[in-house]
């Protein structure tokens, strides 16, 4: 996104609820141009009040709000809101008014005709794909909620603001239903170009939508930073926790094998015979056992086609002896890298044993198991640049190849 | 038989009784009505603005409410308004004011705080918030506080010929003092007929006036 300089500007807001500790503290931050800003943190923390300060519907208790260049009190309050847009998690449709009146419900204000209103609810309709003679004259109770949320969100675009308020416009959707609206939403703003100002507190949301994602926490900024650098340079504990499980997900090769790696393989003992094992593996629906010793040391690794073979040819010999020994394997400790590397190397094998330094087995790791890691690297990629930018430390050619 | 016949014959004979007690009490109705209406209404609207005008503006009307409306009567005479119209205009008006504050204060506090939220966020003023939201949302509320309000005061109008005001009332009065029952109910009938009519014009109208898009 562009650098543009700062539309939007907080100078240490501060808003105090009566007697009780502030609700935001502090609050000092600069929103270029044509960013998407998401303010994330638990319930309380003051991201929706922050939000609602830009466009006065609460008024701070000490700092300023400036919009262009111009302090947000010297606006008049409602004109000011005339100049944003706003969308709610509770949509807040007007339930009496048809789909074209509540798209160009600021026109309406801004007097401009009922034509011209007509025809931009038209326009937008279009832009989301929404037929728009099959919309603009039924009301908001024949719509699902997720076409509601569409139209409450084109109703903020009505009046083409430079800036859009958002409190978890997506929140009160079912998942799939949110899913598909941030994708919709995504693309639309790739048509629009708007400073977006978003409240959530789904880290998912946030990672997928923002530009830079503010962290907030009883009421003062714990971090400020694009997702990626969140995600690798988390600025406290706080904010490693609020991130959860997504900081496993930062990079391969930050992430040991002992975290991804499967705790519990299907294992035979070397003095089994070759049918249980074969059963053994149908049972767990694999077609590879490791074999282990007596000790739980590693024997080598045994194959159906190979057992299967044997037990047509009636060897009675048990399955110690068909393992195949010359298997690499990995350490618990090792990077998701260097195990993405062996098993590249390893054409071979399509998984690889987990041995501790008394070569006992501790786990596996399957391509499938590295896919998954790299999917979603190449996941929290997408949430900062558009799409197939992967992490330059992975190794190159690596899609291609790990297909299973 | 014989009663519902007497009935038709003091119908017949004295059309011009019937009808001048029957206007009366339209008047009895009419005049409070319109009054409450104009003065609860807009009160009510100014108190979901002005919250600590809610308190007072609903105690008095429930208090009105609350007593017995033969007594509200005698309180008028007690007061020093007499006998006449005039305190039984009163004493109506006084009674009619509770289901009108109730529903007009339900109504518009019932609107959906979304709705409302996402209407101030996009700029509308206090004024147009009432008027282009609050308002048509929250009217088949309010005519519906208004029906059954109408409903109480056309019973409450007859009970009105005890202080001297007239009505449809005074025409009971004067068949139970006869001992007539077919004069009883030259008076009885008429008032049913009104109460019924006004119902059923109220609840057409609140169906009229409930917004489409409440409907689907």
């Amino acid at each position: 996104m562009t650098n543009g300089e700062a539309i939007l500007e907080f100078r240490g807001v501060t808003k105090s609820f009566g007697g009780r500790a502030p609700a935001v503290r502090g609050f000092t931050l600069s929103v270029p141009r044509g960013q998407l800003v998401v303010l994330i943190g638990p319930s309380g923390c003051g991201k929706t009040t922050t939000l609602r300060m830009v466009n006065r519907l609460i008024e701070p208790t000490a700092g300023a709000i400036w919009i262009e260049g111009r302090d947000c009190k010297t606006y008049n309050p409602v004109e000011l809101r005339r100049r944003l847009g706003y969308v709610i998690q509770r949509i807040g449709l007007m339930p009496h008014l048809t789909i074209a009146d509540n798209i160009s419900f600021v026109l309406r204000f801004m007097g401009q005709p009922p034509a011209a209103r007509r025809a931009r609810a038209a326009e937008l309709l279009e832009m989301v794909g929404l037929a728009p003679e099959e919309y603009l004259d039924r009301f908001p109770a024949e719509l699902s909620g997720g076409q509601q949320q569409r139209i409450g969100v084109l109703r903020a675009l009505a009046h083409d603001p430079d800036i859009i308020l958002m409190d978890e416009p997506f929140g009160a959707l079912d998942p799939l239903m949110r899913e598909q609206l941030q994708e919709e939403f995504k693309r639309l703003l790739r048509t629009v170009s708007k400073t977006i100002v978003f409240v959530t507190h789904d880290m998912d949301e946030a990672l997928l939508m923002a530009d830079v994602i503010v962290l907030m926490k009883d009421g003062q900024i714990v971090q400020v930073a694009p997702p990626e650098d969140m995600l690798r340079n988390p600025a406290d504990e706080f904010v490693a926790s609020f991130i959860g499980r997504h900081r496993v997900l930062r990079q391969a090769s930050e992430v040991s094998v002992a975290d991804v790696m499967i705790a519990s393989p299907a294992m035979t003992g070397a003095a089994n015979g070759l049918a249980r094992s074969l059963e053994l593996m149908r049972r767990r629906r694999v077609n590879s056992l490791l074999v282990h010793d007596q000790e739980g040391r590693f024997e080598g690794v045994v194959r159906q086609a190979d057992l299967q073979q044997h037990i047509e040819d009636g060897d009675q010999s048990p399955v110690g002896s068909l393992a195949d020994r010359a298997v690499e394997a990995l350490s618990p400790s090792d990077s998701g890298l260097t195990a993405m590397h062996r098993l590249l190397e390893h054409q071979r094998a399509d998984s690889l044993p987990v041995l501790d330094e008394n070569h006992r087995i501790v786990g596996l790791v399957t391509r499938g198991t590295l896919v998954g890691l790299l999917g979603d690297a190449l996941r929290v990629a997408s949430g900062v640049q558009d799409l197939n930018v992967a992490d330059p430390t992975l190794p190159a050619p690596a899609s291609g190849e790990m297909a299973p | 038989m014989t009663l519902l016949l007497h009935t038709w014959q003091f119908f017949t004979q004295h059309p011009g009784t019937i009808w001048r007690h029957t206007l009366q009490q339209l008047y009895l109705v009419a005049i409070p009505m319109s009054a409450a209406i104009v003065v609860a209404v807009p009160l009510t609207m100014l108190a979901t603005r002005v919250r600590w005008l809610y308190g007072p503006v609903m105690g008095f009307a429930n208090a009105m409410q609350t007593i017995p409306s033969l007594a509200l009567l005698a309180i008028m005479i007690a007061i020093g308004l007499g006998i006449g119209v005039l305190p039984a205009v009163l004493a109506l008006f006084l009674y009619a004011l509770m289901p009108i504050v109730r529903n007009t204060y339900v109504g518009i506090m019932g609107v959906d705080p979304g709705v409302k939220d996402a209407a101030r966020g996009m700029g509308v003023t206090s004024w147009q918030l009432l008027w282009m939201v609050e308002m048509p949302l929250a009217l088949h509320v309010i005519i519906a506080g208004i029906r059954s309000s109408l409903v109480a005061t056309i019973g409450f109008a007859t009970l009105a010929s005890l202080i001297g005001a007239g009505g449809l009332g005074s025409l009971i009065m004067e068949g139970m003092g006869m001992a007539s029952n077919s004069i009883v109910l030259a008076g009885t009938i008429p008032a049913i007929v009104l109460a019924f009519l006004a119902e059923g014009l109220m609840g057409g109208l609140e169906r009229a006036l409930t917004p489409r898009g409440l409907r689907v």
